[in-house]
């Protein structure tokens, strides 16, 4: 795992296993000063070979956030196109997005082969949830993401450098009230929770 | 916490796929017209795969959820972002416009269309229930046949039209019918038009309470065939003849309109409203005067004050009345106060009252619904003409409305029935086993030779059928109709269909090709959708509208429909009028007559599978989930019957057995029982509660053709005694000055109503100061952390009580807003009902010295300003914000239920058990009920205590909006739910801090007062008195 770095590549290496790996992700959550949001011009998304030992749940589709963010610098918001309007940041469907250039990019990988697939059977990719927000909590995008400028990288970790995306932060409440202290932002209850 | 599909908006992305990428239109902006949806298997597929969690190793310690986007993104809708879709209520044949919110394609709550002139953005409670007809888990899922052994079993679409094409070939036409509900638009011309095509004309329109005796009467007196328009806003005094006009009569959302804003008049004179009828409905409550007459002589009453009118020349310039003086003379009253019970000095002063200004006379409802309702009827159309209302505030649409429609052409169907000459029987829109008098349309079904029903639910009618083709939702459906002349609105598909059903509109033209020959050829659309905007060439023509088609049809879908100024005719006596007979009603041996009403909650009971519905309570009894039959006190202790006491009611057609309930707001020799409930099927909410009183009605239409609703009956008590689920605590204030009123007169004379009855608790010297500065404190902290422009609101309601009809539209409201759930008759029974959002009703008077009033008061969380809640809450989840709410923050909550105990105001809610749980029993949403989770709001789970917040989630998304669009939020911008509902516009939301507000203008009234104000807790509501337009002693 030549792309993770510090204490994930540590835990990897150390535990091994897929659980623990992301509990250790979770606790990760003092990194965020240091967040790199963008790669260098010339980064290049390793070639994965041991995809069991990447954290992060394994999805059903094995997308590669490092070659789509990191290595061709798409912009997030072009997938997650509600990230500035809407609550959710919004996931992308596979017509058109997906399939709007893996009819004639890459069409002989075997995960776009996946996509071509279920986009053909009408079938939607069923994501497994990555970051885990309480049912309680409501977290409104648009605030921070157009309101506020904050970028992705802050909360989601180095996404452009995942080959499989894990939760970077602990999204516990202690860590939310800790930006919005040191930012003078509400520290009310309802704000989020109702 | 239990993760339901509700709560799971927060994750984003639980839709479902669509093909075509285009939804229904949204209310803006205008997208390119429809076309269809996805296919069912596939929003099945997605839906199930959406509820489902797997255990993976995402998270930290839950298991983890599936994020399924949409196959293709529909272009109007955005996850996370609500989607409004203009269509038309179809709970009733009001016409009232909605707009649905849709959220990830699936639709979360219902409001009022204000651009609808019928309803201006208002509903009822059975309007805001509709969702729970859309997500009903007794939805007929599928296409139904019956087999040999009686029982059902799913068969393909295809099967089934084939079936009924296959059924209708070679049979003679005049033995095909077709029952319909009240329709008055394509829908109706297509049945026509489909009966026309197999040679048939045998058409039924059925809707209870079908204004038979209305129709009848404006013939006799106007010599049109025409139900009146009322304009209540113009009226200063208002004379109903036991019209329920604020419940079921015609169109009460636009009459509760009307009525509150001529009663709580700020300027200028407050209408007065008498209102007469043996028995105090919801509607009577809100009278200032209730004038009980002998059963069956409003009319006679009605004739005397016109009697008056005429004779005594109390109208100068009136019309011409020489005709009816014959007539009038009859009606002397003092032979008349001798008849009806009603004193010759009332009926005087009511027909001095009546003349002295605008006024208006009502016929309908339960008045018009008795042997003698025709006459009653026309005897208010001559009061109304003789004192020159007559197109001014009683006017006639220029299109006659309500055809044929009525109970008699039922009755004839049902003889057909029985004489053996119904070979193939269609019934749509109507459950006439269960919804007509008697026994004898479910007697006579078993014969009729193949019977289809369109039915959307396991209904009674249904359960008889041999076909059973389940029509979509009109939430689901394409449709128009015309209400009243000019108003033509549009019902559009707000989401895909929830189940395999069909709309009846394909079916029947399915059916039609399948014919071939003469059907095929009237009927070559190919399919509803085409039939619809066909015939909508043909509105655009009529209205006027130049431009493409395309364009006019966008504009229609957008707004809801077109709507224009519905034309009226003046209308003139005719000869007929002085010629009105009365026919007597029956009467018992022991004089107690039988009031058989229309709940105000399920109608007829096509409302009763709502669980909402079961749960609200009663506007006037406070029960839920029963039927009732509500006797005066002095006639229980006569029979030796006390509160709870079962009673076997019987007449002459049949009995039921139902709880007593102790009312002074019947006659003593009146008994009251209302209808809707007894459903032997139509799932599981609405099977085996309460009885169906239509058992105890006459089959046989009265000489108007219409229903008898009133019948002798005789009362015996079983000596089974239940408790009844009532949500009521005390019927009577106890000197607690909780619903104050007051009266014109004392207003006039600078008076402001009851001082508080009880002494404030005493204070603290510097009380004042101390909650100055704790407020200061909060502020600070806000400004601190927010802030939002330096502005720190003080969220308040004021809530005018001379509004407020009682109607509980709010109540519904607030559970489909907050995912309150339904708890069930047991545990109303032991005071657990979950109502953020309640009625208080209180009784005065009804003794010899006082008459009786009614007071209605909405109560909710009053947010004090200094609450008792929030200091005993151990684990700080009930606390202040800083924008002046109590807030409630659900994870926090232990459950010690400290704060409900400290309550004085009974607001809090506890959850005793865990209703928001798949796996429990007591779980309230059954599949696919989930669905109308509001994803804005958390579900509750068990230990959790819960209140009314203002519905903090509107305010905090309208402060997201603002700050997004980086202008301030604008007054009235943010509206709770229960006062975007509310028909009386009686509830105002608004920042109190800020003096220019609505609310703060309102709470600043001299009639304001805050509700157990001694206790010093600040509330952050305040409600207006009732302002009582009486006759001062």
């Amino acid at each position: 795992m030549p792309n993770l770095r510090g204490p994930l590549a540590l835990a990897i290496t150390t535990l091994g296993t897929g659980s623990l790996l992301v509990l250790s992700a979770c606790l990760n959550s003092n990194a965020q000063e240091a967040v790199p949001t963008r790669t260098a011009d010339n980064f290049v998304a390793p070639a994965t070979v041991d995809t069991a030992g990447l954290p992060g749940p394994v999805q059903p589709v094995f997308y590669r956030h490092d070659v789509h963010a990191g290595q061709y610098k798409m912009d997030c918001r072009y997938c997650h196109f509600a990230a500035e309007t809407s609550m959710h940041a919004g996931i992308p469907s596979i017509r058109p997005t997906c399939m709007g250039c893996h009819t004639v990019i890459g069409t002989d990988n075997p995960e776009v082969e996946r996509l071509r697939e279920a986009a053909s059977n009408d079938q939607p990719v069923e994501w497994v949830k990555v970051h885990r927000l309480p049912p309680f909590v409501h977290f409104p995008h648009m605030r921070h993401v157009k309101g506020a400028g904050i970028t992705c990288q802050t909360c989601h970790g180095p996404v452009q450098e995942m080959a499989r995306v894990y939760q970077y932060s602990s999204l516990k409440m202690g860590w939310c009230l800790d930006c919005h202290k040191k930012n003078k932002q509400t520290t009310d209850c309802t704000a989020c929770h109702y | 916490m239990p993760l339901l599909d509700g709560q799971d908006g927060q994750d984003g992305q639980d839709g479902r796929g669509g093909q075509d990428g285009q939804g229904p239109t949204p209310v803006l902006p205008v997208p390119p017209a429809r076309s269809e949806g996805i296919d069912r298997r596939r929003f099945l597929t997605v839906l199930g795969a959406t509820s489902a969690a797997v255990a993976t190793t995402s998270g930290c310690t839950e298991p983890a959820e599936k994020l399924i986007p949409f196959l293709v993104p529909i272009e109007d809708q955005t996850p996370g972002i609500a989607t409004y879709y203009a269509t038309t209520c179809r709970e009733c044949s009001a016409g009232c416009g909605l707009h649905v919110r849709v959220r990830e394609g699936r639709a979360v709550k219902i409001e009022g269309n204000p651009e609808n002139p019928i309803n201006r953005g208002k509903l009822c409670a059975r309007g805001q229930a509709g969702l729970q007809g859309l997500y009903n888990p007794d939805r007929v899922r599928t296409p139904m046949a019956k087999q040999a052994n009686g029982t059902f079993a799913p068969i393909p679409w295809d099967a089934a039209i084939a079936a009924v094409a296959a059924k209708l070939t070679g049979v003679a036409g005049n033995r095909v019918w077709f029952v319909t509900g009240h329709e008055t638009g394509s829908f109706d011309r297509l049945v026509t038009q489909f009966l026309g095509g197999v040679g048939s004309t045998n058409r039924v329109s059925f809707e209870p309470f079908g204004h038979e005796a209305l129709r009848r009467a404006t013939r006799e007196v106007f010599g049109i065939e025409a139900v009146p328009v009322y304009d209540f806003a113009a009226a200063k005094y208002v004379l109903s003849f036991g019209a329920d006009f604020l419940e079921t009569f015609g169109s009460p959302v636009e009459q509760t309109r009307g009525f509150a804003d001529g009663r709580a008049a700020r300027t200028g004179t407050r209408a007065r409203y008498v209102h007469i009828e043996p028995r105090m409905g919801m509607t009577g409550m809100s009278a200032d005067e209730w004038v009980a007459p002998n059963s069956g002589t409003e009319g006679q009453v009605a004739l005397a004050i016109a009697h008056l009118i005429v004779e005594d020349g109390l109208v100068k310039n009136g019309p011409p009345a020489s005709a009816l003086r014959g007539l009038l003379g009859r009606y002397e009253p003092e032979d008349v106060a001798e008849r009806s019970g009603v004193s010759e000095e009332i009926i005087e002063r009511l027909a001095k009252e009546f003349v002295a200004g605008p006024s208006l006379a009502i016929a309908g409802g339960m008045g018009a619904q008795h042997a003698n309702a025709a006459f009653t009827a026309a005897a208010v159309h001559i009061l109304n003409y003789v004192a020159g209302n007559v197109n001014r505030t009683v006017k006639f649409d220029a299109e006659a409305t309500f055809p044929g429609l009525g109970y008699a052409a039922l009755s004839g169907l049902t003889k057909a029935i029985t004489d053996g000459t119904v070979d193939v029987l269609f019934v749509h829109g109507a459950n006439p086993v269960h919804g007509t008098p008697g026994t004898a349309f479910g007697d006579a079904l078993g014969s009729a030779k193949f019977r289809v029903s369109f039915a959307r639910f396991w209904d009674e009618t249904a359960m008889s059928a041999d076909l059973i083709l389940p029509d979509s939702d009109p939430l689901e459906q394409w449709n128009d109709s015309e209400p009243r002349a000019g108003m033509h609105l549009l019902q559009q598909p707000v989401m895909s269909n929830v189940f395999d059903t069909k709309q009846t509109g394909d079916v029947l033209l399915g059916v039609a090709q399948k014919l071939g020959g003469t059907a095929a050829r009237r009927l070559p659309a190919a399919s509803w959708e085409t039939y619809l905007k066909d015939a909508w060439h043909g509105v655009q023509r009529t209205v006027g509208v130049a431009g493409a088609f395309e364009d006019f049809w966008n504009e229609s879908l957008r707004a809801g429909g077109v709507y224009r100024r519905a034309r009226t005719r003046p209308v003139g006596l005719a000869a007929s009028a002085t010629r009105i007979t009365e026919t007597p009603i029956a009467s018992a041996e022991d004089g107690l007559t039988a009031i058989v009403y229309p709940s105000p909650v399920f109608h007829d009971g096509r409302g009763a599978n709502r669980p909402w519905l079961q749960e609200l309570p009663d506007p006037v009894s406070k029960i839920t989930w029963s039927t009732w039959v509500e006797i005066h006190p002095d006639t229980a202790g006569r029979l030796g019957i006390s509160q709870g006491d079962h009673v076997e009611v019987k007449s002459a057609s049949g009995s039921i057995t139902v709880p007593a309930y102790v009312y002074h707001g019947v006659r003593r020799d009146v008994v009251a029982v209302p209808l809707g409930q007894g459903h032997t099927a139509f799932g599981r909410f609405a099977e085996n509660v309460g009885a169906n009183a239509y058992r105890l009605l006459g089959a046989t239409p009265t000489a108007f053709g219409g229903v008898d609703h009133y019948v002798p009956v005789s009362l015996a008590a079983t000596g089974v005694h239940e408790r009844l689920a009532s949500t009521e605590g005390s019927a009577r204030q106890m000197g607690r000055g909780i619903a104050q009123a007051v009266t014109v007169g004392q207003l006039a004379a600078g008076e402001t109503g009851e001082p508080e009855s009880h002494e404030a608790s005493p204070l603290p010297e510097n009380i004042e100061k101390l909650l100055e500065e704790v407020q200061q404190e909060h502020y600070d902290d806000y400004n601190a952390h927010a802030p939002y422009a330096g502005d720190h609101p003080r969220w308040g309601l004021a809530i005018d009580l001379s509004r407020c009809t009682g109607c509980s539209a709010c109540v519904t409201a607030c559970y489909s807003e907050n995912n309150i759930p339904q708890v069930g008759v047991d545990q109303v029974r032991r005071g657990r009902e979950m109502s953020w959002i309640r009625i208080e009703r209180y009784f005065e008077g009804g003794d010899d010295d006082r008459p009786l009033e009614a007071r209605f008061l909405p109560m909710m969380c009053q947010q004090c300003g200094n609450a008792p809640c929030e200091p005993v809450c151990p684990v700080f989840a009930s606390y202040h914000t800083p924008d002046g709410l109590n807030g409630q923050v659900y994870n926090r909550c232990v459950g010690t239920r400290y704060c409900a105990n400290n309550c004085p105001y009974k607001v809090r809610y506890f959850n005793w058990f865990d209703s928001s749980n798949p796996a429990d029993t007591t779980y309230a949403w059954p599949e696919p009920l989930h669905l109308l989770l509001n994803p804005d709001v958390t579900v509750r789970s068990k230990g959790v205590m819960e209140k009314c917040t203002f519905c903090v989630q509107r305010i905090r998304g309208k402060q997201h909006d603002a700050r997004m669009r980086g202008t301030p939020l604008k007054d009235g911008e943010i509206q709770t739910a229960c006062q975007q509902t509310c028909p009386a516009d009686a509830i105002v939301f608004g920042d109190l801090n800020d003096r220019n507000s609505r609310v703060s203008r309102l709470a600043a009234l001299e009639t304001g007062y805050h509700v157990l104000d001694g206790l010093n807790t600040r509330p952050g509501v305040t409600y207006l008195r009732k302002v009582r337009n009486v006759v001062e002693a």
